[in-house]
This record gives structure tokens, C-alpha cells and sequence, in this order.
């Protein structure tokens, strides 16, 4: 059996009950028709409605076990009195009638407190829990009306129906590590800030980190852009991490971890970048021994050496590196670089290893006479952790001794290339020049509004639609670029414009110091030739992107260098399903993920946040907080933190901002 | 100066409100402009102290051209809004929630506390609902026994007003709430604390479900008549009303959508001197003995005409007035307004609320001064802000608060002050002789004597980065230290020449009136006579004196408070004896009635010359305190002569810190019987080791002559050689134990008898 026959999902009404298999209408939605492997769900009921694939579906009990699930999920609510006891009421009442014993009178309060719940409910679970429930007693009213009329159980009553739910909102789901966001934004609005960090740590352990320099995907799902703006999510996370480390409070665990197993299983994991750090807490809370090799003599990864010290203060991103090390089964070796021959013998050694080394070599830009061994080219990752090294843990020397009054172009565009750009700024260059090949629009979509603009208040001269044709050197250093400029030409056919060089546009830059930053790639010297690792086609580990296997048996990748360059969320992601397989894995030896995980794909694949819904109950016009910042000439020549976080006032008014669009949704097997 | 406001807070609106055009500010909620309009919009769970809660949804509304109803308690209004707060669909959405409320709620209110002042009674009502319309399985669930208060987890509906009070107001941070949907409830996570701050939790409880304990079924609330007063236990004259039946006290109640209580405030009322009758032998000889004698000495505890009364006996007699904390606040403060120019502090408790950074020096907060330390709490809550604590000893139950705890060594508050002003005059323009004062400072050795580090200057001046409206906070082991006008003469700079809100708490409860109305004096001669202070012959409300004197809760007077407002207090208890006015009158200092005097208080202090009736006592519906009347702040002539620091010995080995448990202040809290009695000395396990003691020891010690006998207490909380001495319950003694609150004494330990 296949297909639906039944749906009210996002208003596309579909019922093929009753019709010929070549009359059924299709849904252009991703549902999850099957539920994982080779089982079929019977049902899934959400927020925005149901959707029945089995004509034999006991609608009575679905929408009494819907209730009962936002019962059962009420810890995400139970906080006003609509949901509180509305929520009870819409369960007594379902599972009465579902027993044999309800009456239409029951039908009609049944329809009265849901009214109430939508209009008057504080969160969208309680707003909505109603709705999939309604459309229920509406097109499948024939089963309501059997049980009341012949006082007899619903068709399969406590028959062998499992149903499971999941609790999401937009935001949670559009966040690579699916942090419970309307929990500590409302942690922030109590002001009872360490239930805020404990929210965060959940699914996040960086919660200094992620407070500060997230890109924050999450925001563009948040639903009060359709209202006014977006809320300021990331920047409400530092909050609760903020107050961990001002009032000195011990560590702060989203459960209380476990005792250590010593059981003899433990985890090898290579890199203490997010990715590692991530992993080893989750597997720590477990009880679970993990041994971190990390090949600098710091931790942190390129969030330590990569990020600057004025964007990511080190003794804020510290605080999250302890929380992971002060863990009991946790250990970590520094100045341990693994090698191919290394990794055998730790894979050999563990019941499971996960690599999390990241993707540390910069690419080149491809001009002409491109060579990366000539004076004055300085690759954006090296030359970033001598900035870093030196202005962090002073190890080496000031980048100062290379930069000060010297002319440098970057050649970029993410968030690597800003750092580089700024931090030249800060070590005394002369000039700094920005190329990037697009325009900036792009620039800012790929990194922040704020990053670009900091960074040109800081006096960094970009040039866009501009690219290296040929670098010219004097056998010993570089000394000039030859640039093409581009201009964006529309595709008179209505496709994507196209970037065209512009005749006679190429200009000259006289220049010491020339960084790409156009991307990074991994140093796969690392992985054993024999192993064969499938790769992805732009050359990193290949998993299924669900329990982070590799194509090795036992060997898990997490991180930047599965997926290449990308975010510290989506390495805090990645490496929380690994800890989550690996902490079944090194026990039965089988790859599975649980019904949270489960659905959680569902979810995301089905995608929760919805841009053209309409919002109701919610005054619009209310201002986005916007955090303090140093001046420009307060911070463009010192290492001092850029942004100074929002005050007490803005930050819980940003708080009452959000709507807590939490959700919930079950499936039916 | 920080101008940055990303969020529009303050800009000029203008909206209507069921038809009425409506100016205020932006920031506010529609519910706060309708308020301030007079209009109604019903609400549960919302308390004007708190930020918004939002958990009734009773205050929806409509908002033209918004789709939905709008939660008028949290949304801000926006410029140009049309708002209707009330419609059929309105009414009947609000009266689905009174249903829901009422889902299960016991049909108990015959023997329930709160009945006659219930929200859901009164809502119930309103909405006009004869019956419970809708029930689900019911839960057993018990009643808890908090200790100070009960908690009934079946009549809770969830508001969590109370969670609010003691996250946001108290700081106790006892209560969280325990989401299960239907089976919410509250729970108390500092259970063996007994916190008596519960008490504010309590009281803004709109059900009958969290009550004080002692009151819990001792009367109807409809048969207690309200007397309006201040308390007086702490300088912070608290609004608060005397609920009397029968001549008896049975609880404290305060307006609490505005103010907020203590625990001593809620729970010490039964302290009067009761039972006294006119003993005209005793009155004779109490008439002579003030003819006659050369000193008074009074604890401040007074009311300002009481002490407005031994100013015109000393004007008639020439005796000597001593009131040692009130003497040592009086110079402290003359030497700081000598540099301010002007003859009061500026700050307040409200502008501590107000800051985002806050420094407490010398004041062991916590105990001290509890309105203090909820405002500081506010701050935090709200403010975010950083809070400096310098102190000797750490206090664990501020830790949720403080950001920086600066500890150094007792006796160097002088070259503390010293190095904090120098810190925050740092970048400022100064005129050149204090310039150059600081400039002479030898910082390294300051910073050696007391033991701050340099750094930790720093990384105060470092977390005030950008942050605006602060406070400073001044205690009381500053104004008995031997170079107290000294020390005063440094902080004052920090009023002069930053934007600092600064607050010196007056001593005890009365101490501020009682140094602007005394012409007070240092040391006392022989014959004495005591006021609520032992003496030759002593006038004593606590009963054992040598004549009665009534308690401030049995005669109407005046107080001045931290916030420099003088405010009324009026008889809760009857009494029949003499009191002060009676031997003033028989001395020839003619008024029939101690208010009399009210009007007549010192002009040139800042007194506003108001008759005793005419003062106000009540909030505005908009929380606007409208109780007697803030000082004038009046200017006075300034000198700049600043000496050199000077080095005190060395506080080294076991030492003493003369300091009241939370909820004690004086004998008269100690006389009540509803506050814990916690009379030890307590010190950490260091302590015990320099003094040889066992936890559980009997020990005497004497201190500024006064024999203590106490058992001793180890606390693990505690660190250093410094161990507390409370000395609330020496009765007609308190008074004299006066000096410097840090002292080396030696610790003689009892023979433990054999069991």
C-alpha cells in the first residue's frame, strides 16, 4: 500500500477515499509515508493538519493519542491556562468517546475548548494542537458518530497502533544541531538564565561559541519574519552562557551525566574542533570513555586558531572547551598528529573513532604564475593561526612583524576572508583589499550584514566583481596583481545571470601580501590508501548524512571534514547524531537512529518553517534588538570583543519578541 | 555616555484605547497605558512589579487592522494602534479561560484563607460563571509545608506570580516552576532554607494556594481591619499594613503590586510592649532622672519626634545625647557632604534598580539591608547588570547576583576606598588637589594592605565598559571604622564627579532621621538616662526597663528612609502607659500629642514642615508612592582637605564581624517569635582551626566591653578567619555595641558539662 488517501496538510485538501487508484491526487508535500526502512506509516498529524496513508486508520484514536502526546510533550508547555487545562480537557474528552462512552455534548465542548486554545493558547502548540483534531472530527465525523451512537470503542481501540511525536519549531528544525530555541529564549524572558544555557546545551555544548560568531541559519526560519523581523536568536544564546561564567556557577548539564561506564568500551576522536568536542560531550554525559587526539598544542580547532580573538574571545570559547575536558570520561593528547599509519592502529585499538579534523588547506585562487611557495603568498588558514596563535596563547610571533604598513589583498568572500581582512587591519597593515567575484548583496547573505559593514568601517576597501588573472613577483616576493573585473550580465532567456569579464577593465595592484581565502579543502594524508574512503564529489568523507558512517566500518566522520568548509552549528550537528550512533554502535555494532532522530529528518524534510503563513495574535512593529558594539576606533586596533552583547533591557525585550512556535507532530506505524 | 537604545524605548506615542486618545512612551505595554488611562482590562496572573508573566491570557485584546487577540500585558503598544478591550468575543474568550481556571478547583472556599480577597473568586464573579462546566480526572495532590509558608498544589493555577517575586523582586531563586502540563505545579527548591522571603511569594499568591503558615486558618480575611505604617525594623521603611482583629496582630499584608517586604517586615509584628498600665511612681522617678541626667542614650530605633523630644531636652538640660550608630552616620555623613556640597546622598533604592552596574562596599547586604539586596536582584534580573561585591567575607547568598566578589582585608576600607575612587576617577576631569591626591596614592601598597589586586581594578573598570546608570552602594562597617570622615571624604568624590547613583544606608532603621534631628554627641558622662539603651535609668519598650515605654507599632510617628522620605506610622497595638512625650510635658516642653511635633521637625535639614494628618500614604494605580514626602536636598558649604591613608594594624588571627542574621535586626525582632532564632556565632572550618573551636562549642568573648555567650557554629559555606556575631539579641545592650564591626577578640571556650 502506497500514497494518501487522506490529507488537509497546509490546507491542500486531498481525500482519495473511495476513489479509483487512477482518480488519486497526489500531495506536493515531502510527508513521511514511510516511516523508516521498510515500515509504512499509517498517519502523520501535525500542526498544519493530518495525513492518513491507510484507509483503515482509527481516526477516534488519533486524535486522542494527538492529545495525548501534547499531554505527555507538555514540558515544552503546561505554562497558560488555555494549554494547561485545555489541553487536558481535549484529551479526557477524545479518549471518553474513543472508549465507548462519550456523547455529542462532548463533541461540542470538545469544539469549544479548541477554540479557545487557538485563539488564546501562549505558544503556537497550543494554538495549533487543535486544528489536526478538528479537521478529524469534521472529515472522519462517520467514526466519531459510531462510537457515541453505539456506545463501542473506536474500530481499533488500544489495538497495535504505536504513535510517535516529536516536539519541533521552526527555528529548532532549521538549526544544523536543532537547538531548542523557544526554550532558552524563554529562559531569558523568566530571567532564570541557567534554564536558558541548560536549553541550549541540550543538543549544543558551544553555547559561548554559537552565542557569538553562528551564522544562524535558524533566523531565516524564524516566524516573526512574516510579522516584522526576525528574531535576534543567536545573539540571546550568549546570555545564559554569559551568566555561567559571571556568577561562577558549577557546570551546567542539560541532564546529569552519567556515571563513567568502565565497561573497557571507548571512542577514539580525532580533532578537538567543534565537531570532537561536541562528540565527546555527548558521548561523556553518556558515561562513555573518550580519548581526543589533537594534532596543535591547543583546543578548540579552527574556532581557536581560525576565528579572532575580537569576534570569539578565548576564555569564552575556553569555558566551552572546559565544560567538554572537566568531563570524567573524557581525556585528550595535544601535539598528536595522526597520520594514516596512526589512525590504523587507533582504529584498531577503539570500539569506534570519529574524525573530526576539519578542512585545514586553503585552496589557491588559480591566477597565473600561482605559487604558493613565493614570498608574500600567505594562505588565509596559516596565516590566520599565526594571528591567532600569537594574539591568543602567544605561541610564535606577532603577525604584526609581516603585516605592519604593508599593502594586502584577500581574496575571498565567507567568513574566513572577513577575518583574514580585519585581523590585517588590526596587525597595522598599510591598505587591505577585499577581491570577491560577486557582488555585495552575496557578501553579506554569505557572511552577516554586520561583518561586512564592521569590516568596512574598519577601513577595508572591497572591490567586487573582481578576480586575479595573473600575480606577478620578483623572484622573491610577490609584487603586483593583474585583476579582471566582471560585470553582471542578465540572461536575456530569463536564467541566472552570468558574470562577464569587462573588456579593458583589468587594473593593477601594487601589493606585499596576497591571502586567498576562497575556501579550504581537507588533507586527506590521513585517511589509509587500503581503506578506500568513499569520498563526496568536492572531495570530503562521504556518509549518509543521518548516522555519519563512513564507508568504514567503525569509522565516523563529523564536521567540516564530512561535509567541507562549513559552520561550527552544522559541525555541533553532525557530531551530536555521531555520539548518538556511536554510543549504540559500540555496543551492538548496528548503525541505528532512534524515533527522535527519526522524525527529526522527517521533519526536516517535510521543512516546518512556512514564509507565507499569516501571523495572528501578535502586535507587529515591534524593533529587533540590536547589540552594542565598540566604535570603530575603539576596536580597529586592539583584539578587544567587537560586540558587547545585548544589555538586560534588550535582551529580554527581544525575549517577549518571540512567539514560541513550538509544534508538535506524530506519526502512526 | 552611552546613548545606545536599539529598541526605541522612550519615544513619544500616541494611540487609542476604546475610543480615548492616549500619549505615552514606547517600551510600555497597552496594558500599562490603559492602566495609566483608567481604562480596565481584567487580568490573572499580571503583577505590576515584575515583568510581564503572560500565562492567563485574560488581558487579550483587539488591535485594528491585527489579526488574532493581542496580549495587551506583553505587547508593546506601537505608535498610532487602535486598541477595543472588550467585545463579545472578548467576553466570552476570557470567560472559556475563567472556565478553564476553574477545571477541578476545589469548592473549598468556605474554609479557604483567601476567600473574600480571591482572584478567582472575584474573576469567577465577574464573568459571571455559576458553575464548573468542565472537569478532568482529578490528581491527588498533598499540601506541602514550606516552613514560613504552605503550599496547595490543587487550588495553584499556575500564574506564577510567585516564581516572578522570587526570581525577579526577592533573588531567593527558591521557586521554579515545574511544567507537566496539567499536572504543573510550583516547587520550592530551597526547602530546608526556609527562606522567609517566601513570604513576598506569598503574598502576591491571588488564590489560596500559597499562605502564610502561621495565619493559615485563624481568621476570615473580611474581619481584619487594615492599618496602613512603615515598618521600621531597617532603614528601608517599608509600606506595609497592620491587619488587626481584636486588638491582635495576625499578619502583615503591603501593597504588593508596588512594594515588597522582608521577611522581618512580613513575619516581626509581635514585638509590642503590651500589658502596661499608667505606673505613676515609676513615671515620677523617670521625670527626675531626665531632670537630672548629664546623657541620653537612645537607639535609633526612634521615631523623628521621639528624637525631635530628647533634642528639646538637651536644648532645656544641656544632657549630653549619645546614639552611637546614629552619631557615627551623622559625621560620616557631614564629612561626605563637606566635599559633595550637598547634605544628603543622591541615590536611591530605585535608581539601584535601575543600574547595569552596581559596587557594594562595607555592607554585608544580604543581612543588612534586604531591600537593598532586592533591588541590587532587580538590577540583575533586569539589567543585567554587573554587580561588584567588597567585602571581608563572602556571602553565598548573593553569589546569583554578584560578578565580582572583591575580597580585602578587614581594616583597609580606607585604602579601599581609596584605590576603587582613584579606579572610577580615573578618566574623568578632576580639579587639580584631587588630582593630585590620587596621583600621591602609593596604589602597590594599598593594594598590598588590602589585598585587592591591581587586576581586579581593572577588570572592574573593564565590565563597566559601556554600561550606563550606576550605583554605588556604602554599608555600615565604613561609618564606625576609626577613619570613618576620612573615608567618607573619598567616596564622596564618586558622588561629585561621576554619574554614579550613590546610597549610604543609614545603620538602623531610624538612624537618618535621627542624625538630622539630634544635635548628638560622642561620649556619654554619668547620670544617664537609657532609651531602649541600658543606662542608670533606663525608658525601655522591651518591657524590662525601668519605666515602660511603648514599641514603634503602638504610637504614631514619623521615620526617614534609605530614599530619604519621611514616611507615617500609625498604632497597631493599644497601650497604657506613659510614653516620651508624657515626661517631655512634665518637664515643661508643652505638645499634646508626640505628632505634634511633626510639623515642627528642622527646617534646614530638608523637613518640609507637613502637619502628621496631612501626610499621604497610598500608590497611584500606576505605582506612583505617595507616602509623606521626600527631603529637600539642601546645599551645604564644601571644604577639600584630604589626609594621607593611613594603615590600620593588621586584622590577623580570629576575628569577630559584628552582623544580624537575615530577617534580625534589633531586640525588637528578636522579641517575635515567628522569626528563626539564630543567635551563634558562626565561622567557617578555618576559623575554627586558628581558634581551636569544635562545631558545637560553647564560647564568651567580650566585644566593645559587652559579654557575649554563644554556641558556635561551623558553616561550610564559609571561608577565612572571620567569624559572624549577631548582636540583635542583647536586648537594652544592642545599642551600645556600636563601634567598629570587625574586631579581634579573645574566644574563651565553656567547660562542656558531662552528659
Amino acid at each position: 500500500m502506497s500514497g494518501i488517501v487522506f490529507s488537509t496538510w497546509q490546507d491542500e485538501l486531498i481525500d482519495n477515499r473511495g476513489k479509483s487508484s487512477d482518480e488519486w491526487v497526489e500531495t506536493g508535500f515531502k510527508l513521511p509515508e514511510t516511516y523508516y526502512g521498510d515500515t509504512n506509516s499509517k498517519a502523520f498529524i501535525g500542526w498544519d493538519g493530518v495525513a492518513i496513508f491507510d484507509e483503515d486508520i482509527d481516526a477516534v484514536e488519533l486524535a486522542s493519542q494527538y492529545a495525548a502526546q501534547y499531554q505527555e510533550y507538555s514540558e515544552a508547555c503546561g505554562r497558560c491556562a488555555p494549554g494547561r487545562w485545555g489541553g487536558r480537557i481535549l484529551y479526557d474528552l477524545l479518549d471518553k468517546i474513543a472508549r465507548g462512552e462519550g456523547s455529542h455534548d462532548d463533541i461540542s465542548h470538545l469544539k469549544e475548548i479548541a477554540k479557545t486554545m487557538m485563539t488564546t493558547s501562549k505558544c503556537e502548540i497550543g494554538k495549533t494542537v487543535p486544528k489536526p483534531i478538528l479537521d478529524l472530527m469534521e472529515h472522519y465525523k462517520e467514526q466519531f458518530d459510531t462510537c457515541i451512537d453505539a456506545q463501542v470503542p473506536s474500530k481499533h481501540y488500544n489495538g497495535n497502533t504505536s504513535y510517535i511525536a516529536k516536539v519541533t519549531a521552526p527555528c529548532t528544525d532549521m538549526c544544523p544541531a536543532h537547538v531548542d530555541i523557544p526554550a532558552y529564549i524563554e529562559g531569558v524572558r523568566d530571567m532564570v538564565f541557567t534554564e536558558s544555557l541548560a536549553a541550549t546545551r541540550q543538543t549544543m555544548p558551544l553555547a559561548h561559541t554559537c552565542g557569538r560568531v553562528c551564522p544562524h541559519p535558524c533566523e531565516d526560519a524564524c516566524r516573526r519574519t512574516n510579522l516584522d523581523e526576525p528574531i535576534s536568536i543567536m545573539e540571546l544564546k550568549r546570555i545564559g552562557a554569559d551568566y555561567e561564567t559571571d556568577h561562577e556557577i558549577p557546570w551546567l548539564h542539560p541532564r546529569e551525566p552519567k556515571e563513567p561506564r568502565n565497561d573497557g568500551k571507548k571512542v577514539a576522536i580525532i580533532g578537538a574542533g567543534p565537531a570532537g568536542l561536541t562528540a565527546a560531550y555527548y558521548l561523556a554525559l553518556e558515561g562513555i570513555q573518550v580519548d581526543i587526539f589533537e594534532e596543535l598544542p591547543v583546543n578548540g580547532g579552527e574556532v581557536a586558531v581560525g576565528v579572532p580573538e575580537y569576534r570569539m574571545p578565548v576564555d569564552k570559547y575556553n569555558k566551552d572547551i572546559e565544560l567538554v575536558l572537566q568531563m570524567p570520561t573524557v581525556s585528550i593528547t595535544n601535539n598528536h598528529r595522526v597520520d594514516a599509519n596512526r589512525l590504523k592502529e587507533i582504529y584498531d585499538e577503539y570500539d569506534a573513532t570519529m574524525l573530526g579534523f576539519g578542512a585545514r588547506l586553503s585552496k589557491k585562487v588559480r591566477a597565473s604564475n600561482e605559487n604558493p611557495k613565493m614570498g608574500g603568498y600567505w594562505g588565509a588558514i596559516s596565516m590566520l593561526d599565526k594571528v591567532n596563535l600569537w594574539s591568543k596563547y602567544n605561541i610564535g610571533s606577532s603577525a604584526s612583524n609581516e603585516l605592519k604598513d604593508k599593502v594586502v589583498v584577500c581574496v575571498g568572500g565567507g567568513f574566513t576572508s572577513m577575518d583574514v581582512v580585519r585581523c590585517s587591519i588590526r596587525e597595522g597593515a598599510k591598505k587591505v583589499i577585499m577581491l570577491y567575484r560577486r557582488d555585495e548583496k552575496t557578501i553579506i547573505r554569505n557572511t552577516t550584514y554586520e561583518e561586512y559593514h564592521e569590516a568596512v568601517e574598519e577601513g577595508v576597501e572591497f572591490i567586487f566583481h573582481s578576480a586575479i588573472e595573473e600575480i606577478f613577483d620578483d623572484g622573491e616576493k610577490i609584487t603586483k596583481l593583474k585583476v579582471n573585473r566582471f560585470e553582471l550580465v542578465p540572461d536575456p532567456n530569463g536564467g541566472r545571470a552570468q558574470l562577464v569579464k569587462i573588456e579593458d577593465g583589468d587594473f593593477e595592484i601594487e601589493c606585499d601580501y596576497l591571502i586567498p581565502a576562497v575556501s579550504q579543502a581537507l588533507d586527506t594524508q590521513i585517511l589509509p590508501e587500503e581503506w578506500n574512503i568513499e569520498m563526496t564529489s568536492w572531495n570530503s568523507i562521504l556518509t549518509n548524512g543521518k548516522d555519519y558512517m563512513t564507508s568504514k566500518e567503525g569509522l565516523f566522520a563529523a564536521g567540516d571534514c564530512e561535509y567541507g568548509p562549513m559552520t561550527i552549528v552544522n559541525a555541533v550537528g553532525q557530531a551530536r547524531r555521531a555520539a548518538s550512533v556511536i554510543s549504540r554502535y559500540i555496543y551492538d555494532g548496528k548503525c541505528t537512529l532512534i524515533d527522535d532522530e527519526i522524525m527529526e529528518d522527517h521533519l526536516n524534510r517535510l521543512k516546518v518553517y512556512d514564509k507565507n503563513e499569516k501571523i495572528t495574535g501578535w502586535m507587529p512593529g515591534i524593533p529587533r534588538a540590536v547589540s552594542q558594539k565598540l566604535e570603530t576606533d575603539e576596536r580597529k586596533t586592539n583584539n578587544k570583543e567587537v560586540n558587547l552583547g545585548f544589555s538586560g533591557e534588550e535582551a529580554i525585550s527581544e525575549a517577549e519578541r518571540c512567539m514560541r512556535c513550538y509544534y508538535i507532530s506524530m506519526v502512526a506505524v | 555616555m552611552c546613548t545606545h537604545n536599539s529598541i526605541n524605548s522612550g519615544k513619544e506615542i500616541t494611540l487609542t484605547i476604546d475610543g480615548k486618545v492616549c500619549k505615552s512612551t514606547f517600551g510600555k505595554t497597552i496594558l500599562e497605558i490603559a492602566r495609566e488611562n483608567d481604562i480596565y482590562i481584567p487580568t490573572m496572573c499580571y503583577l505590576t512589579k515584575v515583568k510581564s508573566i503572560a500565562s492567563c491570557r485574560m488581558c487579550i485584546v483587539n488591535v485594528d487592522g491585527v489579526d488574532g487577540a493581542i496580549l495587551s500585558c506583553q505587547e508593546r503598544a506601537t505608535d498610532g494602534a487602535v486598541v477595543t478591550t472588550n467585545s463579545e468575543d472578548l467576553y466570552a474568550e476570557r470567560q472559556s479561560i475563567m472556565k478553564l481556571y476553574n477545571v477541578n478547583h476545589p469548592l473549598e472556599c468556605g474554609v479557604c484563607d483567601k476567600s473574600g480577597e480571591c482572584e478567582l473568586q472575584n474573576k469567577t464573579m465577574e464573568f459571571g460563571l455559576a458553575e464548573q462546566p468542565f472537569t478532568a480526572r482529578d490528581q491527588s495532590r498533598p499540601v506541602e509545608n514550606w516552613g514560613y509558608v504552605s503550599y496547595d498544589p490543587a487550588l495553584c493555577i499556575m500564574c506564577e506570580k510567585c516564581v516572578r517575586v522570587s526570581t525577579e523582586i526577592t533573588g531567593d531563586e527558591a521557586l521554579q516552576l515545574q511544567f507537566g502540563g496539567y499536572s504543573s505545579k510550583i516547587v520550592n527548591t530551597q526547602i530546608d532554607k526556609n527562606y522567609s522571603t517566601l513570604g513576598e511569594a506569598a503574598s502576591v499568591c491571588p488564590v489560596g494556594a500559597l499562605v502564610d503558615t502561621n495565619f493559615k486558618y485563624t481568621t476570615n480575611a473580611w474581619e481584619l481591619s487594615k492599618i496602613p505604617s512603615a515598618c521600621h525594623h531597617c532603614s528601608a521603611g517599608c509600606q506595609m499594613n497592620y491587619e488587626v482583629k481584636n486588638d491582635t496582630i495576625y499578619r502583615i499584608t503591603n501593597n504588593f503590586e508596588f512594594t515588597s517586604l522582608c521577611g522581618a517586615g512580613r513575619y516581626g509584628f509581635d514585638y509590642a510592649n503590651k500589658g502596661v498600665t499608667k505606673d505613676s511612681e515609676a513615671f515620677n522617678r523617670a521625670v527626675e532622672a531626665m531632670k537630672s541626667a548629664k546623657s541620653i542614650i537612645f537607639s535609633s530605633q526612634i521615631s523623628n519626634e521621639e528624637a525631635y523630644i530628647l533634642q528639646k531636652i538637651k536644648e532645656l538640660t544641656g544632657a549630653k545625647l549619645i546614639s552611637n550608630e546614629a552619631r557615627a552616620y551623622q559625621k560620616f555623613m557631614q564629612a561626605y557632604s563637606s566635599v559633595t556640597g550637598k547634605h544628603l546622598y543622591n541615590g536611591n533604592l530605585k535608581a539601584i534598580s535601575n543600574s547595569t552596574a552596581i559596587i557594594v562596599l562595607g555592607s554585608r547586604v544580604n543581612d543588612d539591608a534586604p531591600m537593598v539586596k532586592y533591588h541590587i536582584n532587580m538590577a540583575s534580573k533586569w539589567n543585567r547588570a554587573r554587580v561588584a561585591y567588597m567585602h571581608p567575607i563572602e556571602d553565598v547568598e548573593m553569589k546569583n547576583l554578584v560578578t565580582q566578589f572583591m575580597k580585602y582585608e578587614a581594616g583597609s576600607e580606607e585604602g579601599v576606598s581609596a584605590l576603587l575612587v582613584d579606579t572610577l576617577l580615573k578618566d574623568i576631569d578632576v580639579p587639580k588637589d584631587v588630582r593630585a591626591f590620587l596621583d600621591d596614592l602609593d596604589i602597590g601598597n594599598l593594594s598590598a594592605g588590602s589585598n585587592i589586586g591591581e587586576e581586579e581594578f581593572e577588570l572592574l573598570k573593564k565590565s563597566m565598559i559601556k554600561k550606563r546608570d550606576f550605583s554605588l552602594v556604602i554599608g555600615a562597617d565604613l561609618y564606625t571604622h576609626p577613619r570613618a570622615t576620612q573615608i567618607a571624604k573619598i567616596i564622596a568624590l564618586v558622588e561629585k564627579y561621576t554619574n554614579f547613583n550613590v546610597v549610604c544606608i543609614p545603620p538602623s532603621s531610624n538612624a537618618m532621621g535621627v542624625s538630622l534631628i539630634c544635635d548628638l554627641d560622642d561620649e556619654a558622662d554619668e547620670y544617664s538616662v537609657g532609651y531602649n539603651a541600658k543606662a542608670n535609668f533606663t525608658l525601655s519598650a522591651l518591657g524590662d526597663g525601668d519605666l515602660d515605654m511603648p514599641a514603634l507599632n503602638q504610637q504614631e510617628g514619623t521615620m526617614v528612609t534609605i530614599d530619604k522620605r519621611l514616611v507615617p506610622m500609625n498604632v497597631a497595638q493599644p497601650y497604657g502607659g506613659y510614653i516620651l512625650n508624657d515626661i517631655a510635658n512634665a518637664m515643661g516642653i508643652g505638645a499634646r500629642y508626640t505628632i505634634d511635633y511633626t510639623k515642627s521637625l528642622p527646617l534646614e535639614k530638608g523637613f518640609r514642615g507637613v502637619e502628621f494628618d496631612a501626610l499621604d500614604d497610598y500608590f497611584t494605580a500606576t505605582g506612583d508612592e505617595k507616602r509623606g514626602y521626600l527631603l529637600e536636598l539642601h546645599e551645604t558649604p564644601t571644604e577639600d582637605n584630604f589626609e594621607e591613608i593611613e594603615e590600620l594594624d593588621g586584622f590577623d588571627g580570629a576575628v569577630i564581624y559584628n552582623c544580624n542574621p537575615k530577617d534580625q535586626f534589633s531586640p525588637f525582632t528578636n522579641l517575635c517569635s515567628t522569626i528563626k532564632d539564630e543567635s551563634k556565632l558562626v565561622g567557617s572550618s578555618q576559623f575554627a582551626i586558628v581558634t581551636k573551636l569544635q562545631d558545637g562549642d560553647s564560647v564568651s568573648f567580650t566585644v566593645n566591653g559587652i559579654e557575649f555567650k554563644r554556641l558556635f557554629r561551623i558553616e561550610p559555606s564559609m571561608k577565612g578567619t572571620i567569624a559572624i556575631n549577631p548582636i540583635y539579641d542583647m536586648g537594652l545592650s544592642t545599642p551600645l555595641v556600636s563601634y567598629y564591626r570587625f574586631n579581634k577578640v579573645q574566644i574563651i571556650k565553656e567547660e562542656k558539662k558531662e552528659d
